[in-house]
């Protein structure tokens, strides 16, 4: 038993990780599976696979029919959902914190399933509906494009979805097998937080999942390369806005460099940011960003908008222009120090429920394997200035062109 | 640790409804600013001005340029948003407890000496008319407009955004005159909480709005509901069909209230309930499935909807019917108990929010004219009883309803 970083780590004998944050001025607490694997650890023909599961976890196990599962987790008032993503499956629930046995014993079994294949195909229609209405959103649209013109051929490029043809396709057997290859305690960790005694953490893991059977861990996944260049673009007739992003190089989840990445997106399409004053209070667009999009060994830094068709050109030069001024200029003090205010704000906001906290620990878990400490978060940010910045930008240049995204009713750029 | 949580409730000296709720140990603080302003107020030929008035008054003050105001913000690290609603502009700020003053007199500014210069009023209506074009490519946003207009009547069922037209038709002027019809202490409710001094959090707040506006009575009011039943259906070229129905329900402040909201979570409240159960678990029909209700003052209306492709909708929408309609039927004790820890629980869960419970208190002084409190509230829940439900359908029959599609095809068949 080991105290890192302020929160506190045991592994079972079989392999499965527990991390706990003791957060004692709250009354509940969050607990959740972690599940190393999502959209680009599955083959071409299983696109779409790990999402699938994810909603087949809530079908049946040894000991709980669909209808059990859901009656306990509401017979406990429990705020909960599971999620998959590219990198990785994710299960919780938010309990009053006399529930937590109850509700790690649920997700455990859940972690179980059976994948009942009488439900098997109910559901393959529950998902092919999600899929329609993933398609009505201009949003997820582009998203998907993006991944599929950035890293062509790469598991990345895959929706987590999948397809309609994918999913169709799809046999319970299939699935199974994945769920099997996958669902193991060498590929997952429990995470709690919240007013919990990580002692008694332990002594319920090892209760609950001490008899789980470990296997070997998941295929080693292949780095994507992305030349960052050129024009993808795609026509829906249907949207009445124009999607329009732009991408630059940027550091991965894993890289150190992150935390810089976040502040120069922040500065650029944050709140009060250059985007704010130069594009949307100029009325080019009414909705503008800047973001990093990060994975495990990966990282893009994305100036994206939504506007009228017509004025794609204009929305494209503006943030073209806000990039190059900041790659040429470099960022001020002040901007530092607004996005450093905030971030402090938030980070408060986050530590008063146990929710919130088990949310932002995830992906820091599933890189580092340990999450930071609110304190070693402000850390990283307290020793940010413009020069900090300037080094970032010469390893992180947002120069040239980059590669030009373009979703919408206009066949554009041509 | 449990540390006890105090409600406090006054009218300031300045004419502002005030109400705190001191929680000792929290991080941060919220504050909610309720203005009586809302979309009713806006003349029919200006649909949209409530919004623009809410997007503009951010953009200077006396003493300060838009961004001056934004920078003012952070400076402190505060998170400061506002929202139109149909009868009350929301202002809503959180930040570090020693931020507290600095917010309170910040906002103060923004809301008693706003310059709405010239090009920021002209830049909010043209964001507003390309948000009506981001709305066609929101269908769930879409839907709920088209029958807001049904459920509330023309004037009650209005939207944020106005129409292309009525955005064209607001001047400068109109901002200014709305801004100052509306705006003032005594059409003001202001809510903290946090790890505060509420006597000095109190004595400051007057301070700030001392001489803000006229002095009006009555500043919130009731606006009766013009509710018109039937099916109606607009087409649009999309992958899904939207479904959405209504149907009158009781007001926050009926006694009936508790009653109904545990009848909603035995129909949507967890993946137990028997909307997600019967339309998505049992027939598969859709991905996204809910109930839900709303409250203006005094009002208040049930709501049902799901999305699903074409081909599935009819089916749908006969399930969601039936599934409303069984209830007065078949309800079991079990099913009356979860629905009720549903919401208990989640009393206590998302009770570690400040920001929530800020929220929830703004709302009750709002409706009630007083805080509730979570035991108050609890205990009301906890005493609700399956010959309540029952009594509530019989006497709140769901007699009258109005559906509206979006989508490839209109329902066929479809008896409301």
């Amino acid at each position: 038993m080991t105290q890192s970083n302020g929160f506190h780590e045991h592994t079972l004998k079989n392999g499965l990780r527990i991390i706990v944050e003791t957060m004692p001025h709250v009354r509940s607490a969050a607990a959740g599976f972690l599940v190393r694997t999502g959209a680009r650890d599955e083959t071409p023909e299983l696109a779409g696979v790990s999402h699938f599961v994810e909603h087949m976890c809530f079908k049946g196990t040894a000991k709980r029919g669909w209808e059990q599962i859901t009656r306990d987790f509401d017979d406990m008032g429990s705020t909960y959902n599971a999620y998959t993503s590219k990198e990785r499956t994710v299960y919780f629930g938010w309990v009053r914190v006399e529930d937590l046995e109850r509700q790690i014993e649920l997700l455990a079994d859940m972690m179980q399933s059976t994948m009942p294949t009488e439900e098997f195909d109910m559901e393959k229609n529950v998902i092919l509906e999600e899929i329609a209405m993933s398609d009505d959103s201009l949003e997820r649209k582009v998203y998907d494009l993006l991944h599929e013109r950035l890293y062509p051929g790469h598991p990345l490029s895959w929706p987590v979805l999948g397809t309609t043809a994918s999913i169709t396709a799809l046999s319970r057997d299939s699935l199974h097998g994945y769920f099997v290859d996958r669902y193991h305690p060498r590929n997952m960790v429990l995470i709690v937080t919240g007013a919990v005694e990580p002692k008694a953490v332990y002594d319920m893991a090892q209760r609950i999942c001490g008899d789980w059977t470990p296997a070997e861990p998941r295929p080693a996944r292949t780095t994507p390369t992305s030349a960052l260049t050129g024009i993808h673009k795609g026509v829906v007739d249907r949207f009445q806005r124009q999607a329009v992003g732009v991408l630059y190089p940027a550091p991965s989840a894993a890289d150190e460099d992150r935390d810089i990445g976040d502040l120069v997106a922040s500065i650029l399409g944050g709140r009060n940011s250059r985007f704010f004053w130069n594009i949307i209070q100029t009325g080019i667009a009414a909705n503008v960003a800047a973001g990093r999009l990060d994975y495990c060994d990966a990282g893009l830094m994305l100036a994206f908008g939504f506007t009228e068709p017509d004025r794609a050109d204009e929305l494209l030069d503006a943030m073209r222009g806000q990039i190059k001024k900041l790659q040429d200029e470099g960022v001020t003090d002040d901007e530092v120090q607004r996005v450093r205010n905030r971030v402090a704000t938030s980070l408060a906001s986050e530590g008063e429920a146990p929710y919130y906290r088990f949310s932002q620990m995830i992906q820091e878990i599933d890189v580092f394997g340990v999450p930071r400490t609110v304190e070693e978060r402000l850390a990283v940010l307290e020793k940010a200035t413009p020069a900090v910045v300037r080094e970032y930008l010469a390893r992180w240049p947002l120069q040239g062109d980059g590669a030009v995204i373009s979703l919408g009713p206009r066949d554009w750029p041509v | 640790m449990e540390r006890s949580e105090t409600y406090h409730h006054r009218r300031l000296d300045c004419g502002i409804e005030f109400a705190a709720l001191e929680m000792p140990g929290r991080h941060t603080v919220a504050l909610n600013v309720r203005v009586a302003a809302g979309m009713v107020d806006e003349h029919e030929s200006k649909l949209g001005l409530g919004n623009i008035v809410e997007q503009t008054i951010t953009k200077g003050t006396d003493s300060k340029s838009a961004r001056d105001v934004s920078d003012a913000f952070d400076a402190i690290g505060a998170q400061f948003t506002g929202g139109v609603g149909r009868q009350s502009t929301v202002f809503r700020c959180s930040c570090l407890p020693e931020y507290l003053d600095r917010a309170g007199a910040l906002i103060a500014e923004v809301l008693r000496t706003p310059t709405f210069p010239e090009d920021s009023f002209a830049v909010a209506v043209q964001l507003a008319q390309q948000e009506l074009t981001a709305m066609e490519d929101d269908p769930q946003e879409l839907a709920s407009r088209l029958i807001a207009r049904h459920a509330y009547g023309p004037r009650l069922g209005r939207h944020e955004l106005g129409t292309k037209e009525t955005l064209a038709a607001i001047t400068r002027d109109d901002v200014v005159e709305y801004w100052k019809n509306h705006y003032g202490a005594a059409r003001m409710q202001i809510c903290v909480g946090g790890a505060i001094d509420v006597d000095a959090v109190a004595k400051a707040i007057d301070k700030q709005f001392q001489g803000f506006g006229n002095r009006s009575a009555d500043a919130f009011e009731n606006i009766p509901v013009e509710f018109s039943a039937g099916v109606r259906h607009q087409d649009k070229a999309l992958e899904q069909e939207h479904i959405l129905m209504c149907w009158p329900g009781v007001s926050a402040t009926d006694p009936e209230h508790s009653v109904e909201r545990v009848m909603l979570g035995i129909l949507s409240g967890g993946m137990s309930s028997r909307l997600f159960t019967e339309v998505r678990e049992k027939q598969g029909l859709v991905y996204w499935v809910g109930a839900w209700n709303e409250h203006p003052r005094g009002a208040g209306m049930m709501f049902a909807g799901a999305s699903t492709t074409p081909a599935r909708c009819d089916q749908t929408a006969r399930t969601l019917l039936r599934e409303i309609d069984r209830l007065a039927e078949d309800i079991t004790h079990e099913e009356l108990e979860r629905s009720k820890i549903g919401i208990t629980a989640k009393m206590q869960t998302h009770g570690d929010i400040t920001r929530a419970r800020v929220g929830e208190l703004s709302g009750d002084i709002y409706h009630h004219g007083r805080p509730i409190g979570v035991e108050e509230r609890k205990a009301e829940i906890e005493a609700v009883t399956i010959d309540d439900v029952r009594r509530y359908l019989a006497t709140h029959p769901r007699d009258k309803l109005c559906v509206q599609t979006l989508g490839p095809r209109a329902l066929e068949e479809f008896r409301a």
